[in-house]
């Protein structure tokens, strides 16, 4: 029981702190690298250009979509039933509710719920297999995006053993791998979840001046 | 003799007052006169007759619909509940067990089965990145499906006795709601197997000689198209299996699809049965595509096999693959590098 208590009081705080901390640190520090100062006249303004490549790299440019198509629909499947479990499930939002901000929002229904778990279950096999059977990735991956991968799957797992929410330990498994997630977040690329809007800004940017569309 | 007489007129009066009182044996009792009142022990049926009524599952007339059905105890359940605990746990666990002995007992007698010809270093594409990706999403689910299902179905009698009904409480909980979540990502797993593979599994006449031979797996190598029989076996019964354990599941999962309580005992035991089959079938399988054949597991993870492997293995399949590899260089049509997206 003092291990539950443990999980669920201090090192709850503790996770968040790092976790909070950490993004920060991240984000400021790629703030502050800037970017060099371009001397040739600009042909159209930065900041649409952002806009544009913020949203236009949501869909792959149509030359690469059928060669990415595997990569497309688990990508969407796993980060939109991840969005949807992380901040619509009924008791996570009763946790942040009571723990974190103070109030809450309409939940969504339990089949709903299940379905969006379900989802990003498919979609995080289905990635996870990518980065070991593609030649390409599987080059490129090293062993901070299998931690990552195998975090996240551990801690939606754990979440979805205690569905019943009717065991302590179940639930105290839970949130220890969600801190561990939580702590290991700033350090990895994980990361992303933050700096895909500054990485694709930065480049709508530099190619926004230019007046080509990235 | 006056004192006497006095003595035995009082008894006999008392008696006959006591005796006034008594309800008559063909009387009937206030109580159940308006209806049959249900425990009443002087009434027209005794406890014991109206418990085995209930117990036999009769249905009686509620006096308010909405206290639910009339059915008080669903006798069937028993039975059930007897047959689930009973030879399906019983003879599935012999059944894991006979699958995980042969395969042992195989890997022991045999060895792991080499490619004769040594590696060429050439390779061939055999499984391009759609196949891979199903049959990995498949089996990363079957693991979790089989995992948490024997849990449930074993659980009470291996793990229970070691770590005590309260931790077994949480392990038990923690099973069930994995395995009611990863079931739906099954089915889908089990129809685009269906759908991408099924060509390919189809019986053919040279699937008779294979049979005849005895495989390849006793020595002598058979022919062989891109499946032997034995694949093409186990993939039917997988196919077969996992469709019974989908329609089951669906029907445990969403118990209001049917009203009658019997199917869902029926899909229960079905459910059980199919599982510990394809258990039983899958230890074999995965021994056989992981080292009990050298080789094997490249198809899977790399899309390609070593043309030696094909060629002892797949020569049928080997024959026609590298046939069309010689035409699209002869006309310069490409070759989709092994391995890449689709």
């Amino acid at each position: 029981m003092i291990l539950v208590e443990i999980i669920e009081g201090p090192l709850w705080y503790i996770a968040a702190a790092v976790f909070v901390l950490g993004a920060l640190w991240r984000i400021i520090g790629i703030l502050r690298l800037g970017r060099r100062t371009d001397l040739s006249v600009p042909r159209s303004a930065a900041l649409p250009g952002a806009l544009k490549a913020l949203f236009r790299h949501m869909l792959p440019h149509y030359g690469f979509f059928n060669r990415t198509k595997l990569h497309v629909f688990a990508g969407y499947l796993f980060h939109l039933g991840l969005f949807a479990v992380l901040f619509f499930a009924a008791p996570h939002i009763t946790f942040l509710e009571k723990r974190v901000l103070g109030f809450g929002w309409e939940a969504m229904p339990r089949w709903a719920f299940i379905v969006a778990a379900q989802a990003a279950f498919a979609g995080l096999i289905l990635l996870w297999f990518r980065r070991i059977a593609d030649p390409t990735m599987r080059q490129i991956s090293d062993a901070d995006d299998h931690i990552g991968s195998w975090l996240t799957f551990i801690a939606m797992l754990t979440g979805c053993l205690a569905l019943q929410e009717s065991n302590v330990s179940l639930r105290a498994l839970h949130m220890l791998a969600v801190e561990v997630w939580l702590i290991y977040f700033p350090f990895s690329r994980l990361m992303h979840a933050f700096t895909f809007v500054l990485s694709r800004g930065y480049t709508g940017i530099v190619y926004g001046r230019r007046g080509i569309t990235p | 003799m006056r004192l006497v007489g006095c003595i035995l007129l009082l008894a006999a009066a008392l008696a006959g007052a006591l005796v006034a009182n008594l309800p008559s044996p063909l009387a009937v009792s206030p109580a159940t006169a308006a209806d049959h009142v249900p425990g009443e022990a002087l009434g027209t049926e005794s406890d014991s007759d109206l418990w085995r009524r209930v117990r036999q599952g009769e249905s009686f007339t509620l006096s308010d619909p909405r206290l639910g059905a009339g059915v008080l105890v669903q006798s069937e359940g028993e039975e059930w509940r007897s047959i689930r605990n009973g030879p399906v746990s019983w003879y599935g666990g012999i059944l894991v067990l006979v699958g995980l002995g042969a395969t042992v007992l195989f890997a022991l007698l045999r060895g792991q089965v080499k490619i004769e010809g040594g590696r060429s270093g050439r390779r061939i594409p055999r499984f391009t990145m759609a196949e891979r990706s199903i049959h990995w999403f498949v089996a990363a689910v079957f693991i979790l499906l089989a995992g948490s299902g024997l849990i449930i179905l074993f659980g009470r009698y291996v793990i229970l006795p070691v770590i005590g009904p309260t931790a077994f409480g949480a392990v038990a909980s923690a099973a069930m709601q994995g395995h009611n979540l990863f079931g739906p990502l099954f089915i889908f797993g089990i129809l685009a197997m269906l759908a991408v593979y099924a060509v390919d599994n189809i019986f053919q006449a040279a699937d008779a000689k294979w049979i005849i031979k005895g495989g390849s797996l006793f020595g002598a190598h058979a022919p062989s198209w891109k499946y032997n029989f034995g694949e093409k076996t186990y993939f039917w019964l997988v196919v077969f299996t996992g469709l019974v354990l989908s329609a089951t599941g669906i029907l445990m999962e969403f118990p209001t699809l049917t009203e009658t309580l019997q199917y869902l005992q029926l899909a229960n035991i079905l459910h059980g049965i199919a599982a510990v089959l394809v258990i039983a079938l899958a230890v074999g399988h995965i021994y056989l595509g992981s080292i009990g054949v050298e080789g094997a597991l490249e198809g899977m993870t790399a899309g390609t096999v070593d043309e030696n492997w094909a060629r002892e293995h797949h020569d049928l399949w080997a024959e026609d693959v590298l046939r069309e590899i010689a035409e699209r260089e002869k006309t310069g049509a490409g070759i989709r590098a092994p391995g890449a997206a689709e």
